[in-house]
């Protein structure tokens, strides 16, 4: 616990991240009376069940130093096909295939970006393009429907009050990633090539294989979004979830990633996606409409930017600033050695 | 980039292998064209038509224009902007607002100088500010990301998420579905476009800037070329063509609405990824500093030159939005596959 206390107190973007969230959800729970009640956290947790993933994948992309657009297309993807193979085959047949899928997906993506060795933004543009005409294509460019509903009326029964077996899977998952990132090799790799590439390639790490388990481990989570938005609500379109990017986005970043890779963490994720769960969960009381949520969760990614980005050329201006006093310093103590000994 | 010949006596057709050999990517294109050319003239019928072709070139026109736009950008090494659609649509919005209601004053109503100032002032705006922080040091895909979600927020906001009619006599009919010389004034406008951006870029100062930044930030920041002033400008350039874009769609349609650039435009899914994917297919670097806008003008020409064909030959758009994702995953892997190895790997 103590030494929780310190990692948060040493972090600012993390204790950034902590008192931007409280404070969006002191902010509703003050204007709206029902806000803080069993019912409204059980919502949270829900809608945390699929953002919560979606910031997750974008996390440990982010981490790697790259960044994943084709989120909103592989869930989609997966959605379809999930939603497609539940009537014949049965829920966790077509589960096991379609994560295999956005898995695999996500490691050739992996593979082709450490292969060729390009930015993820460029080959993944083409993905999102390519994926959203493949689930179209798997769709038939209609919406794909469940006939049996016990699929979505289990994963979304109430468990211990607050969670539901969608929501629990979701915090298991969130709890093995994040001991694989923190304790094991291969999640430390990702860090490595993301805080700093050419150190690591140099001290022998290789590109090829933190960058496939980062882009399969962010596809296998964007596809289990997919998966649980698909079950959940029994329908799945190609042309869908989108939002998806923008959203994960926002709950990465407010969660202490940074672009330039290497930082942040899965507790950061969770913080981040709640926070932006805070923020939809309370303009639901408002009645307004799709839009100013956009709107709103925008207005949130741009002030968590400006933070970071401000943090980033103080830190620089500030290391800059004691560079040239060490080198005045040095200047001086040499001038006065050179007098001392000009003097004798 | 560029290469010094000095014997001029050499044959021509060694002098066709030398230029083909500089300019790989755009040779392959060019094969890909007469591949599909002929394909085309073969197996599809009233391919081979001039109204057909008209046809395709207007099409190209609309994302070519704003892809011309995103070529300053990525030449400026900022990567694309991910809110060209939700800028096209808040310009879009602006337009038809002076042409319906002449904000709010009855002498303004239907005005098209004020409309169309109106429209670029905004996009201008829109350009400054985010070129102001991706210029600061943000990333310019969050940066723009975030930037799509408040332009989008905005534009519905002020139009109610309502469609903007204003009638059919209006000042704004010969951008919109008027003509000069046999062709639409839109595709005559990218045309124009197309070479003044062609050559700002090859014969101006700002335009070997642009590629000075773009190919060396380092470089450019020692020599006294900040990508602050860069990416503002660039990104003012790349706005400005989607607020023309914006206002010659909305002239043509008499309405706007905020999700008219939205998912479905045109038959390829996504403007903004359409838009990004013709500067991609036509082999600009993304990381900066080589491309030009002849290649990404191809580009457009390409992709809408496929697209007519699937949609001649009875695809849905399932089939069509694969082939355009193929399309971009192959350019950016022959791409990354021969700049391998050169300094486009970081």
């Amino acid at each position: 616990m103590e030494n929780f206390f310190k990692k948060v107190t040493k972090d600012v973007d993390l204790s950034f991240a902590i008192l931007l969230s409280f404070c969006v959800y002191v902010f509703f729970s003050l204007n709206i009376e029902i806000f803080f009640s069993h019912n409204i956290s059980f919502a949270i947790l829900e809608r945390f069940a699929v953002l919560g993933l979606v910031g997750l994948a974008l996390t440990i992309c982010i981490i790697a130093g790259e960044i994943d657009l084709s989120i909103g297309s592989n869930a989609a993807l997966c959605a379809v096909i999930v939603v497609k193979l539940t009537d014949p085959l049965g829920a966790p047949f077509a589960m096991l295939i379609g994560l295999s899928v956005s898995t695999l997906i996500g490691a050739i993506q992996g593979f082709v970006i450490a292969f060729i060795r390009i930015r993820a933004i460029v080959i993944t543009v083409g993905t999102l393009m390519l994926l959203r005409g493949v689930a179209l294509l798997i769709a038939e460019e209609k919406t794909v429907m469940l006939t049996d509903f016990r699929v979505p009326d289990f994963i979304t029964t109430k468990v211990l009050m607050y969670f539901s077996p969608a929501s629990l899977t979701v915090i298991f998952i969130f709890i093995c990633v994040g001991i694989f990132m923190r304790y094991t090799k291969y999640g430390r790799e990702i860090y490595a090539i993301g805080g700093a590439r050419k150190e690591a390639l140099t001290a022998g790490i290789p590109l090829r294989r933190p960058m496939v388990i980062a882009f399969a481990l962010s596809g296998f989570c964007a596809g289990f979004a997919g998966t649980v938005i698909g079950l959940k609500s029994g329908t799945a379109q190609g042309l869908g979830l989108q939002y998806l990017l923008l959203a994960g986005t926002v709950a990465a970043f407010v969660g202490g990633v940074s672009i330039l890779g290497g930082k942040g963490g899965v507790l950061g994720a969770a913080i981040g996606a709640l926070t932006v769960n805070f923020l939809n969960t309370g303009l639901v009381f408002y009645a307004l409409q799709v839009h100013f949520v956009q709107l709103f969760t925008s207005v949130l990614l741009v002030i968590v930017i400006v933070f970071q980005t401000m943090s980033r050329v103080f830190d620089s201006r500030q290391s800059r600033k004691s560079l040239l006093a060490t080198i005045d310093e040095r200047k001086t103590t040499l001038l006065e050695k050179k007098r001392t000994v000009l003097g004798k | 980039m560029t290469t010094i010949t000095q014997d001029n006596k050499t044959p021509f057709s060694s002098k066709f292998l030398q230029f083909y050999k500089d300019r790989t990517l755009l040779a392959i294109l060019l094969s890909l064209f007469a591949v599909m050319f002929v394909y085309g003239i073969f197996f599809t019928d009233n391919y081979l038509t001039i109204t057909n072709f008209k046809a395709i070139i207007r099409d190209a026109a609309l994302y070519g224009i704003m892809a011309i736009g995103l070529t300053f950008v990525t030449l400026s090494g900022n990567f694309f902007l991910l809110s060209l659609k939700e800028t096209a649509s808040i310009c879009g919005v602006t337009f038809a607002m002076g042409m319906a209601t002449g904000f709010g004053s009855p002498d303004l109503v239907g005005n098209f100088l004020v409309s169309l100032l109106a429209a670029l002032s905004v996009g201008v705006l829109s350009g400054v500010i985010q070129g102001y922080f991706v210029g600061m040091g943000g990333n310019p895909i969050v940066v723009t990301l975030g930037g799509a979600g408040i332009l989008y927020g905005i534009g519905a906001w002020w139009s109610d998420n309502l469609v903007i009619n204003f009638k059919r006599p209006h000042d704004a009919e010969w951008l919109g579905t008027g003509s000069f010389l046999g062709l639409p004034s839109i595709t005559l406008a990218f045309i124009l476009i197309a070479i003044a951006a062609e050559l700002v870029l090859r014969h101006t100062n700002f335009g070997r800037k642009v590629y000075l930044v773009g190919a060396n930030k380092a470089a450019g920041r020692a020599t006294g070329h900040e990508n602050f002033s860069m990416a503002i400008i660039v990104f003012t350039i790349c706005s400005v063509c989607c607020a023309f874009v914006a206002v010659a769609f909305v002239a043509q349609m008499d309405s706007a609405q905020s999700n008219y650039f939205s998912a479905e435009f045109g038959s390829s899914g996504d403007m903004t990824i359409l838009v990004i994917a013709t500067v991609m297919v036509g082999g600009n670097s993304i990381m900066g500093g080589y491309g030009s806008t002849l290649r990404t003008s191809l580009g457009a020409i390409f992709i809408a030159m496929v697209d007519n064909m699937m949609v001649l030959q009875g695809f849905n758009s399932g089939p069509r939005i694969v082939g355009v994702g193929l399309m971009i995953v192959f350019s950016i892997i022959v791409f990354g596959l021969f700049a391998k190895g050169s300094r486009a790997q970081e």
